[in-house]
């Protein structure tokens, strides 16, 4: 378990969180749980309860729809939101490639968490129009 | 249109949906009336863009590469990832018959974006919803 100022200097080296100052991002520190996955667990199940928003900080995972991968994230990215912000179950299976790392917070938690750091909530409006963006022209 | 007319108006699109009244309010003193006649463009793709627009009356045909892809009518908007990331625009609108819009200029909404988390929390409702929505489009 890395200590606090570890997880502050590692979180400060995001671009989620690259617009925080050292006192808030210790905020942020105490929000979230850091947690470890072996190689191929599921993180998220597609239309299972229980959700959580995460961010990735070591390893690799594999956003599946089905037996299909239509994603792979890596660090720094965050998954999880969608679910979370709509209301809804998780559309996607999401998957440990290696061994992961991540912080989570409870789903319930993250309009609160959010509504405080409204600097990440904007991080994360500009990387959803990135990926709208490329959804689209995908369609094309 | 009285600033009540268009904050009723803005309670209508779906992007600011469950905005607090204040937030509406704010939003309608900055939005402007734009009268298109037919034929008109609204946007034109490629550029970049400096407002997003709502339909109040009237009618947009979303056109890209000379295909149309969308109709939008009243409640409908269009142009708010331009806004947001400040690339160029995806695709081209045109007026269909007079039509009436309320248009947010880009640095007005940069400047609401700041001051109000409600509003970021609503666009990034809004545009998760989309990108789930072309998810599931494109997977079944």
């Amino acid at each position: 378990m890395a200590g606090t100022e570890e997880m502050i200097d590692e979180l400060s080296g995001l671009a989620l969180f690259a617009d925080l100052a050292r006192p808030e991002l210790a905020g942020v520190v105490h929000t979230l749980d850091e947690e470890w996955y072996p190689d191929g667990q599921r993180i998220l199940r597609e239309g299972l309860s229980g959700t959580g928003f995460y961010v990735l900080l070591e390893g690799e995972v594999s956003v599946r729809l089905g037996e299909q991968e239509v994603a792979r994230l890596r660090r720094g990215a965050y998954f999880g939101e969608a679910a979370i912000l709509l209301g809804e179950l998780p559309g996607a299976d999401v998957v440990a490639v290696g061994r992961v790392r991540v912080v989570n917070l409870a789903g319930p938690a993250l309009k609160d968490f959010l509504m405080r750091h409204p600097n990440v909530m904007f991080r994360i409006l500009q990387e959803q129009t990135r990926r709208l963006r490329g959804a689209i022209q995908w369609r094309r | 249109m009285t600033s009540a007319q268009k904050a009723a108006s803005l309670a209508r699109v779906g992007l600011f949906a469950g905005l607090p009244p204040a937030s509406l309010d704010a939003l309608a003193e900055l939005a402007g009336e734009v009268a298109f006649e037919d034929g008109d463009p609204i946007v034109i793709q490629g550029q970049v863009g400096t407002g997003l627009f709502v339909v109040v009356s009237g009618a947009a045909r979303v056109v890209h590469g000379g295909q149309e892809l969308a109709r939008l009518g009243p409640g409908e908007f269009l142009g708010e990832l331009a806004v947001i990331d400040r690339q160029p625009r995806m695709a081209s609108a045109f007026a269909m018959g007079p039509t009436t819009c309320l248009a947010l200029a880009s640095w007005d909404l940069f400047r609401r974006l700041d001051a109000d988390p409600d509003l970021v929390h609503s666009l990034l409702r809004g545009l998760t919803a989309r990108l789930r929505h072309l998810s599931e489009h494109h997977s079944h």
